[in-house]
């Protein structure tokens, strides 16, 4: 049995912490959340010699702060589960920043050990480490790694394995005044703040260390400093010290006279004097080689993020994504399309007719194929999005697009959530944390939804196909389009109203661009495809099942008078046709009969009044109840609706044909529907994602502001293309 | 002169943050601390953002919170 050492694995976001963590672990991770919220927590598995490493990877911070639920999310993984070894990933063309990170690391008393990442870059760029010096003078064995190639991965787990067995773990860890309260309080080596700060900060570190069971609990130098910081996260901890008060008032105390002393605010004093302590650390080991070049970055910046050329050339990447999208992702889809309608005639060949056939045929296959055939679709979209995301380009977005987006009430950093909504709506509320207000973030939140998400492609897709078959990629990008501008309009509305209050700090880092490596760009698409398929093979197949059932069930018992009555009809109106097509007709209006009379008729009828105003028929109804739990459900209903008419004969007709035929069908009540659709409540997945993250007042708000939006938009839209498409 | 004053090319010196709380601290941690040199790149469409170089790295940061930064040229 190998020895377990937990790994907390950290870093400054664009530290190329994912794919340190990639090389390290393999491709063996866990994906998981951390408690209480949804921010991602994976987790794998490295064995070193006889032991094993178990790393989780925590989301890229800037500070141990509690500016961001990122950050709130490290800290109290660090304090509560307390890891073994912080492995905090450095990028090295940037270390003085990335070391202030690291030297909190140091304060909590967890032993770390330095990852100095991307050195292949830093060479590149001129700057030269030396690590045995900067080891030294902070007290932190550092490595250097390349995340991108593995290299130095094994140095860096030796010495992980090294500080075991060095006993720092027993020795250092938290300095356990607990055990030895008389003795110095803190044996690791820490960044100093001065005399005048540590004058203050020893005091107050003692006050904190006299209650055993908090200071057992949380480092006590590092509680001390945090409150010196005004750190509000701190101070409610205090309510666990016995002395709680006193340290308080004394921590006031201190921060008035430091502000007086300084002339400026204590939080700000105690970051210059660790930036400071890092100056000195870093003067002599790193060196930095002139050269007056600019980068190949600057290069590309000079046009990215050109006044002029900009934005234009940000539009023609989201269209060029979309043409991409369609127009790449039309073949696999095709072809997976007739997979599964040869699948269909395989299972009418070997299956007995009945209720059974029926249930495999139109409820599974139907269903759940239709669902399936938009994965290429998916995949291609989320392709680009992650290589946005992985260069470096999506900064340059958010530098294009603040100004704008700050005008509505978002956030730069709101662009990026925003992006993500159009590939899935769960990611993108989830990517909302990165927001610091929270009045920012519930903006953000509320404006994802409208963003059309790749399950309601499917839908645009095949209505604009059906009845815009020269225009469809047009419709569809005016769908996409719509549902940005009513997003933007919104959040004008409830930044107003609701979320009034000023806006916060937008600080964020503009990273070199780099390459995206294809490990790293895989297990992004994967994750995001295989989410998706997992809907597909799990609430997809029961919600098919069910909208099966329910457009099944009861079924009429004067079907087969219905079938005399209507042949005789037809045999009236249809006397020209060969008999062969008076069957399919008797045959298709006897299905519409069966439907009708089902419970999904009957749903689709009692909800037909609310909808009637905008045009909807009760099929349409009908398909509108399962897309509450998935939009992409719409397609595969109305494929059960529509799909089943002339079994006999020939081959089964194709939907799109299916949906011209119906007269209650056409150009104008698609474009309604397709709007009702982007407007109305996200799927269950998102819900729930909207729930955790902004809680159940903010979820039943978003509910009943969509559905009252997506009436009144849809009926509006109506009004407006009625002279233009007619009725 | 605050940052928001400068121009696009400029190299300047952080003199101090001029306010404390969240928003002054966040500023101080991404490296605007007194002496620190910066270079202002440039500036996006319309009064947008502004990209400065400082420390080493590049960061972007709007033209309110430039205000509360005061440096010297």
């Amino acid at each position: 049995m190998k020895k377990t050492v937990s790994i907390a694995l950290a870093g400054n976001p664009n530290a190329g912490k994912t794919s340190l963590f990639n090389a390290l672990t393999g491709s063996h991770h866990k994906v998981g959340n951390y408690p209480g919220v949804t921010v991602e927590k994976l987790e794998g598995f490295a064995d070193h010699g006889d032991l094993r490493f178990r790393i989780v990877d925590l989301p890229g911070i800037y500070s141990l702060t509690a500016y961001s639920l990122d950050e709130v999310v490290a800290r109290d993984f660090l304090l509560e589960e307390k890891p073994d070894i912080v492995v905090d990933v450095l990028d090295s063309t940037n270390l003085e920043r990335n070391l202030y990170l690291c030297l909190q690391f140091q304060e909590l008393g967890i032993p770390v050990v330095g990852a100095l990442n991307m050195t292949d870059e830093a060479k590149a760029k001129g700057i030269t480490i030396n690590e045995g010096l900067l080891s030294e003078s902070l007290g932190i064995p550092f490595v250097k790694t390349v995340g991108t190639n593995g290299k130095g991965i094994k140095q860096l787990l030796d010495s992980c394995a090294a500080i075991l067995g060095s006993g720092a773990l027993n020795g250092e860890r938290g300095a356990k005044p607990a055990k030895a309260p008389e003795k110095a309080l803190w044996t690791l080596k820490a960044p100093h703040y001065g005399e005048e700060i540590e004058s203050r900060l020893l005091p107050l570190t003692e006050l904190l260390g006299s209650d055993q069971a908090f200071s057992a609990r949380y480092p006590a130098r590092w509680i001390a400093i945090k409150l010196l910081e005004n750190d509000e996260n701190a101070m409610k901890k205090l309510r666990e010290h016995t002395k709680g008060q006193e340290i308080l008032s004394k921590a006031q105390a201190d921060r008035t006279w430091i502000t007086s002393h300084f002339g400026k605010d204590s939080e700000i004093v105690i970051t210059e004097q660790r930036y400071g302590y890092i100056r000195g650390a870093i003067r002599e080991a790193l060196t930095r080689s002139p050269g007056g070049k600019a980068s190949l970055t600057e290069y590309i910046d000079r046009i990215t993020m050109n006044h002029f050329l900009g934005l234009p050339l940000f539009f023609l990447i989201i269209w060029g994504i979309f043409k991409l999208t369609f127009a790449l992702g039309e073949y696999p889809a095709a072809l997976l399309e007739s997979f599964f309608g040869s699948l269909a005639t395989l299972a009418q060949i070997i299956i007995p007719e009945g209720f059974f056939r029926s249930l495999i045929v139109d409820g599974i296959i139907g269903g759940v194929g239709g669902v399936f055939s938009f994965v290429p679709l998916i995949v291609i979209l989320f392709l680009c999005i992650s290589i946005l995301e992985d260069t470096g380009y999506m900064s340059r977005a958010a530098f294009l697009t603040d100004k704008a987006l700050h005008a509505f009430g978002l956030h730069g950093q709101s662009f990026m959530p925003l992006m993500l909504g159009f590939g899935c709506t769960v990611p993108a509320i989830m990517a909302t944390r990165t927001l610091k207000s929270p009045r920012d973030r519930i903006a953000t939140i509320l404006a994802v939804p409208f963003m059309s998400c790749g399950a309601k492609l499917p839908v645009y897709v095949l209505l604009a196909g059906t009845f815009f078959p020269k225009t469809a990629d047009n419709v569809v990008m005016l769908m996409y389009l719509g549902g940005l501008i009513l997003s933007m309009l919104s959040t004008i509305v409830l930044k107003k109203t609701v979320l009034r209050g000023p806006s916060t700090a937008f600080v964020m880092e503009l990273p070199p661009y780099r390459l995206p490596t294809w490990k790293g760009v895989f297990w992004h698409v994967w994750g995001k495809t295989f989410s998706y398929i997992k809907k597909a093979g799990t609430v997809i197949l029961v919600a098919s099942i069910a909208i099966w059932a329910i457009t099944t069930f009861p079924q009429p018992r004067d079907e087969s008078a219905k079938a005399q009555t209507l042949a005789a009809g037809f045999a009236r109106s249809m006397a020209e046709a060969s008999q062969e097509e008076r069957d399919l007709a008797v045959e298709q209006a006897l299905e519409e009969y069966r439907l009708e009379y089902s419970a999904a008729g009957r749903i689709g009828r009692i909800i037909e009044p609310v909808i009637q105003p905008l045009g909807f028929n009760w099929k349409l109804g009908v398909a509108l109840v399962p897309s509450f739990s998935a939009k992409e459900l719409v397609v595969s209903t109305l494929g059960i609706l529509y799909g089943s008419g002339g079994e006999e004969g020939e081959e089964s007709e194709s939907l799109r044909q299916a949906l011209q035929r119906d007269p209650g069908l056409n150009p104008l009540t698609a474009l309604t529907f397709m709007v009702f659709i982007l407007i109305m409540p996200p799927c269950l997945a998102s819900l729930a994602a909207i729930r955790s993250e902004a809680g159940g007042r903010w979820l039943i708000f978003q509910v009943v502001y969509s559905m009252a939006l997506a009436w009144i938009g849809a009926f509006i839209v109506r009004l407006i293309a009625l002279p233009f498409l007619g009725t | 002169m605050r940052l928001s004053d400068t121009r696009p090319g400029a190299i300047f010196t952080v003199d101090r943050v001029l306010i404390g709380g969240e928003i002054g601290k966040r500023l101080a941690e991404m490296g605007f601390t007194q002496g620190a040199t910066g270079h202002f790149i440039r500036g996006a469409f319309l009064r947008g953002p502004l990209q400065i170089r400082i420390r080493g790295y590049d960061l972007l940061i709007r033209r309110c919170e430039a205000k509360l930064i005061e440096v010297s040229i």
